[in-house]
């Protein structure tokens, strides 16, 4: 984005370009195809598995992995195959909704504070280390456990307590930009608050913006299959219910009612940390070389 | 400004820390549908007792003497009744500590000496086998549920090769506190645990180490003729480790949400265990003060860990 050459150029050059530089990484372009084949099944699972997925089988019941049920049924005799396809759903549809928020209010957060600085800077930062420092699932479980445990709360709990980091992330930028030439010449020229904004801070962070979008759903799609696990849960097929169910079970040795929707949960947010990866090496390759300073990181919580 | 009033300083804002999670909890207490009644009281108590919770809490006061009424029994301990327990929850989460922390601080220990292990055999060659090897590892485990791992190692130990205890802390049948029969609960949640907090502590040590080697005095030691064995373990590793081992105590939340899961799947008897129970019991007063317990633990880790970072760092101004 900030690369004037490659934005000049037509739209096509440029995804071919991006597409160029992002299947370097064959991790990435494998989970991508990954995650697309998951949410076309999340999305058709009605097709896919027609008929009530949570209609008990008692005929059925704790079968172990077969060719009848490819793998096992749970201890009301349910299809796991079906259970997963449809527990994609709210893992992605939080994933997306709660990723989407935090990046949405990190990223608002962190501008206002890169560009107006000073005491509005402040005080989001403040705010910001407030969630930083307590620890935030204790934090989503109260509040989920006591707004009472709907997709929506779930959804906001987990949006609206993980955007520090990425305000940091948009603040620190912001902040160097600010001190640019081209920034200067534009206040010069009188141009306005919001334009500086959406027309030079903005558009020139997107891609850290993405990239660090795909990096914390990972640990969305972890924290929603937490809460779930530990009861939390609106819907009785999720990946992390399923698990919450298993955990009566297992000591007979089903293991099969923990290990595939565990595998879901996990190869889900590898695919997800995967393509971060990529996304970060073919937008940003200045990312790729630029090292989280941890000192630098220490030196600026004692200001 | 000297190091007694940097601390002092550092003391006050853990203090405004607490008083923000107090008031979020007095907060979240308001919001949740039917108000801080329906959470306080037991849907099966008498009258007479509700009456009596009902003004201990000052609920039938204006919203803001309820507010410092709050804060005021956060001080005092005052956390609400545990509607399972029927006793203070104050009391009920802290009879729940010494289990937490006897999983918590082997863990912690294991994860410190394996993950800078790991971090020197990264750095000694970037981005060799090695180095790509354990940033796998790091990353595969960044991403695993730690309760699904606990589900695996049980079902491989404790149901197949049945050769360690299925969960708790001690055995049913023991009396008192046997070392043994303890150590041998602890091999399995103590593990799953480690595994996954190692994933980000050993990338924190990596990317400390190399951001030191990188540091200029590194390049006067070589120039010195210095051997590559000292360099690496005198000038660099000192310096390297100093950060990371101080971040810890930043990581301690997150090591307390690990806690959390890996308890309940070994159902260990800690603050963990009793987050589940509770959440599964609706005992709203000792989630909340569950909630309160380990934000505390957190800022005072972090208080921690700033005090001693800035006794250890000559670097670190105290403005």
């Amino acid at each position: 984005m900030t690369d004037t050459s490659s934005a000049s150029r037509p739209y096509p050059a440029r995804a071919a370009t991006f597409w160029r530089s992002y299947s370097r990484n064959r991790g990435a372009v494998f989970a991508f195809f990954f995650l697309v084949a998951l949410v076309s099944a999340a999305v058709l699972a009605n097709y896919l598995f027609p008929g009530d997925v949570e209609a008990p089988d008692m005929s059925r019941i704790m079968l172990p992995p077969s060719f009848s049920a490819v793998l096992g049924t749970d201890y009301l005799g349910r299809d796991q195959l079906t259970m997963l396809v449809f527990g994609a759903r709210t893992s992605l549809i939080v994933a997306f909704s709660a990723g989407g928020l935090l990046a949405v209010v990190g990223t608002i957060a962190g501008l206002l504070a890169g560009y107006f600085g000073g005491k509005v800077d402040g005080l989001i930062m403040r705010i910001a280390d407030v969630f930083l420092t307590i620890p935030i699932l204790p934090l989503i479980l109260v509040i989920v456990s006591l707004t009472g445990p709907s997709l929506l709360n779930v959804m906001f709990a987990i949006g609206l307590t993980s955007w520090p980091v990425m305000a940091r992330v948009v603040r620190s930028d912001s902040l160097a930009l600010m001190k640019r030439e081209f920034i200067e010449i534009e206040r010069v020229m009188g141009a306005s608050s919001r334009r500086i904004v959406f027309k030079h801070l903005l558009p020139n962070q997107l891609n850290s913006v993405l990239v660090y979008t795909s990096l914390s759903i990972p640990v969305v799609i972890l924290t929603e299959a937490a809460l779930e696990f530990l009861g939390l849960t609106p819907l009785s097929v999720s990946w992390g219910f399923m698990l919450n169910v298993a955990m009566n079970y297992w000591i007979r040795g089903t293991w099969w009612m923990s290990f595939f929707p565990g595998l879901a949960i996990f190869a889900t947010a590898l695919a997800f940390y995967f393509v971060s990866e990529g996304l970060k090496e073919a937008l940003n390759p200045k990312l790729k070389r630029r090292r989280e300073s941890l000192v630098a990181q220490i030196a600026e919580r004692k200001k | 400004m000297g190091l007694p009033a940097y601390v002092a300083k550092r003391a006050l804002v853990a203090i405004a820390l607490v008083l923000v999670v107090g008031t979020l909890n007095f907060a979240i207490l308001h919001l949740a549908p039917g108000g801080p009644e329906t959470i306080f009281l037991n849907p099966r108590i008498t009258p007479a007792a509700r009456a009596l919770i009902l003004k201990s809490f000052g609920l039938d006061r204006p919203i803001q003497e309820q507010y410092l009424l709050y804060l005021e029994g956060m001080v005092t301990g005052n956390w609400g009744l545990s509607y399972f327990y029927t006793e203070s929850a104050f009391n009920v989460v802290a009879s729940r500590i010494p289990a937490t922390l006897l999983l918590m601080l082997p863990s912690l220990i294991l994860t410190v000496l394996v993950g800078i292990l790991m971090g020197i055999l990264s750095v000694r060659r970037p981005y060799s086998f090695v180095d790509r090897f354990l940033s796998s590892f790091a990353f595969f485990f960044y991403s695993m549920p730690v309760f699904w791992l606990g589900f695996i190692l049980l079902t491989f130990f404790a149901v197949t090769l049945s050769v360690l205890p299925a969960g708790g802390m001690i055995s049913i049948t023991t009396t008192g506190f046997d070392v043994v029969d303890y150590l041998r609960h602890l091999i399995l949640p103590m593990t799953a645990l480690t595994l996954i907090n190692l994933a980000s502590f050993s990338l924190l040590v990596r990317s400390s180490m190399l951001e030191v080697l990188d540091q200029n005095y590194i390049v006067t030691a070589r120039g010195k003729g210095l051997s590559e064995r000292l360099v690496f373990y005198r000038h660099a590793l000192r310096n390297g480790l100093l950060p990371t081992v101080t971040m810890l105590g930043l990581f301690v939340g997150s090591i307390l949400s690990g806690a959390i899961l890996t308890e309940t799947v070994f159902s260990w008897p800690g603050l963990g265990s009793l987050t589940f129970d509770s959440i599964s019991r609706r005992d709203y007063p000792v989630v909340l003060a569950l909630f309160f317990i380990f934000s505390i633990l957190t800022i005072l880790s972090n208080l921690i860990t700033d005090v001693v970072y800035g006794v250890l760092d000559p670097r670190i101004t105290y403005d």
